[in-house]
């Protein structure tokens, strides 16, 4: 009996809880970005050096985080009142349509498919799938020159090496990791000829390591990143859209480029423009 | 059947032979400076209340317990540490224990033919008929194929007798064979180890089976607080023991 | 749900699954001999043995496996060359991760193999031991003819535990990117981001396809094993 009891008022606490998280979860719910929000939560990635990484003391750093925070402050919002959530790729959209973050600025291509789930922002930059390799290596010159005895890394999961591999060099061989940073190491010690993924995401490995990695250059697709955010907030799109408008312009988007990947020699691509 | 109470057999080697043998479990002395022998073709049967050290007595003599020294001597060659030469040796000293201690997941007839084939190297037909032999011996040639589990107490040690006996040991060390067993089956374990004796082997019995020690025993010897108190006939003991502690023992188990 | 990714002639299910199955299988048989091996030193009279096999449970039963894994690859493969394939070979990537990724597993699951075989031969009666040396059979004999027979007899339910929880432990061999069934999931996951639920509910059922009989198939042998006493 008393067992039961307790149950019993174990479920309902549980339940309580559930209901009071979503009563306080958004207050601001159907509120645009565009209406003077007092606090923002902005999904990045957190482990990709020159885009979005968390250093060990906490802090962020990144291209990703500068435009976030750019963004941020034209929408009327300090720094510190920025919350900063990991987001990780498979978790972009449901993350926007749950309402814990308020926009995505983590190396998210605008596709058509995501456009059926959530808004973009932008592009604030075009990326080009790129080769990055060892500085001595002069075979590896494009995809095409990836032959039956190389070894290219990417991370699981990923389409990068999948697109090389259906369209460029069936032969050459794939090697997976968990993360970049795996395939960084296995390049370094030679396991692999190339890694491959964004240039830009390249490049700020190539900055970790300057004179040991390269980029090739010879970016083979385009991918247009985007500022995630909800579906409905047309205001909020237009109001993200004229703050990467006003960055680009007024040179803290190539700033903040030189800053976070230019160690690299990662030359600065030209100025993207907003379509979205 | 009757030898002197204590010295040599008669080809001048005994068959065991202890001397100032000492061993301790932790704190307690269970071997006071043992000085014993056991002739060839004896049988020695050792009394004494619980506790008195007569069941390490026998586990020492094939290193089932090791001791903390003096010297112990099997046909005349001293026990050896440990490794193949104490296979060896323990290959020719038989032993039954109080809860048998069959090998659980083999037939009766693999339990008594396993020591034949792994250990003298014995071919498996030449073993099994062996086996065979030795279980009409002991009469339970008919549950060769069963598990040991399937066997009564008293058919289970008629088998671990028999498995003791494949290797033609040269001594047989019973630790209390019948302690375990319902009263009903202490006889026919008793008529085996009567009839064994009747054979002439060497024999170390540690028993309280006073019908046997009186009927079948060579020697008796009576161990108290790890020490050998008497080491006489059956009849010197039973009709006169010397010290109190044996007429002590005597009188509470006579009476009963 | 969304199952239309099932039709996508991309996403071999099927093949992604019996990797694993080869993966489960293969390091399966690896940690049962290499894990009897282990628990046959840890009961060893040779003070050697034994501290060998118990420093090496407690290095690899505590490190995770995912470490383990990775290390295989980064560290012993790329960094001291421990090659398990040929280099010139065109699928040299392939099977040297697959053949690292066995090899890891059983480092890593023969400790608790070695770890539930002890406890067997706890339950071993110290008599069949005794026995056993009495009529003089050596250490390895009385181990392997008398002892393990009855202590795995006695241990096959907890190695049905062991080896279900290797089953879902080869996901963690895509962390070096072989080609089983949690890394076509992750895949899927990234490009069926409308379907997640419906991926995950595939993999779920294909993991407890290959685990729910399992465990049925041991639980009933080990029923059928018990040693009579």
């Amino acid at each position: 009996m008393k067992l039961r009891k307790s149950a019993i008022a174990l479920l309902s606490v549980v339940l309580l809880a559930q209901t009071l998280s979503a009563c306080g979860k958004k207050d601001s719910k159907g509120n645009s970005l565009a209406d003077k929000p007092n606090k923002l939560t902005v999904g990045i990635k957190f482990d990709q050096p020159g885009l979005g990484l968390k250093a060990p003391d906490g802090t962020f750093k990144g291209f990703d985080v500068d435009v976030a925070k750019y963004i941020a402050k034209e929408l009327g919002v300090k720094e510190g009142d920025i919350t900063f959530k990991e987001s990780k790729s498979a978790e972009r959209e449901n993350l926007i349509e749950k309402g814990e973050v308020d926009y995505i600025v983590a190396t998210y291509s605008i596709t058509d498919v995501r456009k059926e789930k959530v808004a973009f922002a932008g592009p604030y930059f075009v990326a080009h799938q790129d080769l990055l390799v060892k500085s001595s290596n002069t075979k590896i010159t494009g995809p095409e020159s990836l032959t039956g005895n190389m070894k290219l890394c990417s991370v699981k999961g990923s389409t990068p090496a999948q697109k090389i591999k259906d369209k460029y060099s069936k032969a050459v061989q794939l090697q997976e990791y968990g993360t970049y940073s795996d395939c960084v190491d296995a390049l370094l010690s030679g396991a692999v000829d190339a890694v491959t993924t964004d240039d830009v995401i390249l490049a700020g490995y190539a900055a970790q390591h300057p004179g040991d990695l390269k980029v090739i250059g010879k970016g083979f697709s385009d991918e247009h990143y985007g500022v995630g955010l909800k579906k409905t907030d047309t205001k909020g799109k237009t109001a993200i859209n004229a703050a990467i408008t006003k960055m680009i312009g007024d040179g803290s988007w190539e700033a903040a480029l030189q800053k976070n990947v230019g160690p690299s020699g990662y030359k600065i691509p030209a100025k993207p423009a907003v379509t979205e | 059947m009757n030898q002197p109470a204590s010295g040599s057999g008669p080809n001048g080697t005994p068959m065991i032979s202890m001397n100032n043998v000492q061993k301790h479990f932790g704190a307690l002395h269970v071997l006071k400076d043992i000085q014993f022998e056991v002739p060839a073709g004896q049988v020695v049967v050792v009394l004494g209340p619980s506790g008195s050290g007569k069941s390490t007595l026998c586990r020492v003599i094939n290193r089932l317990e090791p001791i903390d020294s003096g010297e112990i001597r099997v046909d005349g060659k001293i026990l050896p540490v440990e490794g193949k030469g104490l296979a060896m040796l323990r290959a020719d000293v038989g032993m039954v224990f109080q809860s048998f201690n069959l090998f659980a997941h083999k037939s009766v007839l693999d339990n008594v033919a396993l020591g034949p084939v792994k250990v003298r190297k014995m071919n498996k037909n030449a073993a099994n008929d062996l086996a065979v032999g030795l279980l009409e011996r002991v009469g339970i040639a008919e549950q060769k194929d069963k598990l040991p589990a399937q066997l009564s107490g008293g058919q289970q040690q008629r088998v671990a007798i028999a498995r003791a006996l494949a290797m033609k040991p040269k001594v047989m060390l019973f630790d209390e064979p019948t302690s375990a067993l319902d009263p009903e089956m202490v006889q026919e374990v008793l008529d085996v180890m009567t009839s064994l004796a009747k054979e002439g082997m060497t024999m170390l019995c540690v028993t309280h089976e006073m019908g046997f020690a009186r009927h079948a025993a060579s020697r008796v010897v009576f161990m108290s607080d790890g020490e050998i108190v008497e080491d006489s006939t059956p009849d010197a003991f039973f009709k006169s023991p010397k010290s109190n502690r044996a007429k002590d023992f005597l009188s509470k188990i006579l009476t009963h | 749900m969304n199952f239309d990714f099932l039709s996508n002639p991309d996403y071999d299910i099927l093949g992604a699954f019996w990797v694993t199955v080869q993966l489960t299988l293969l390091a399966a048989a690896g940690s049962m001999i290499w894990g009897t091996i282990l628990a046959a030193m840890r009961v060893s009279p040779v003070p050697l043995m034994r501290g060998f096999g118990t420093a090496y449970v407690n290095i690899f039963r505590n490190t995770p496996l995912t470490l383990i894994l990775i290390a295989m690859s980064v560290v012993l493969s790329n960094k001291l060359g421990l090659v398990l394939a040929s280099k010139s070979s065109p699928t040299f990537i392939k099977d040297n991760n697959f053949r690292l990724a066995v090899l890891g597993l059983v480092i890593y699951t023969s400790t608790f193999v070695c770890e539930s075989i002890r406890s067997g031969i706890n339950t071993v009666p110290a008599g069949q031991a005794e026995a056993a040396r009495a009529i003089g059979l050596r250490f390895s004999q009385v181990l392997w003819i008398v002892i393990l027979p009855q202590a795995l007899r006695s241990v096959v339910a907890p190695l049905a535990s062991v080896l279900i929880a290797l089953t879902k432990n080869t996901t963690v061999a895509s962390a070096i990117g072989v080609a089983e069934a949690s890394l076509l999931m992750s895949t899927m996951v990234e490009n069926e981001s409308d379907a997640l639920l419906g991926v995950f509910s595939i993999f779920a059922l294909g993991f407890v396809v290959l685990t729910l009989p399992t465990g049925l198939l041991l639980g009933w042998v080990a029923n059928k094993a018990t040693v009579k006493r």
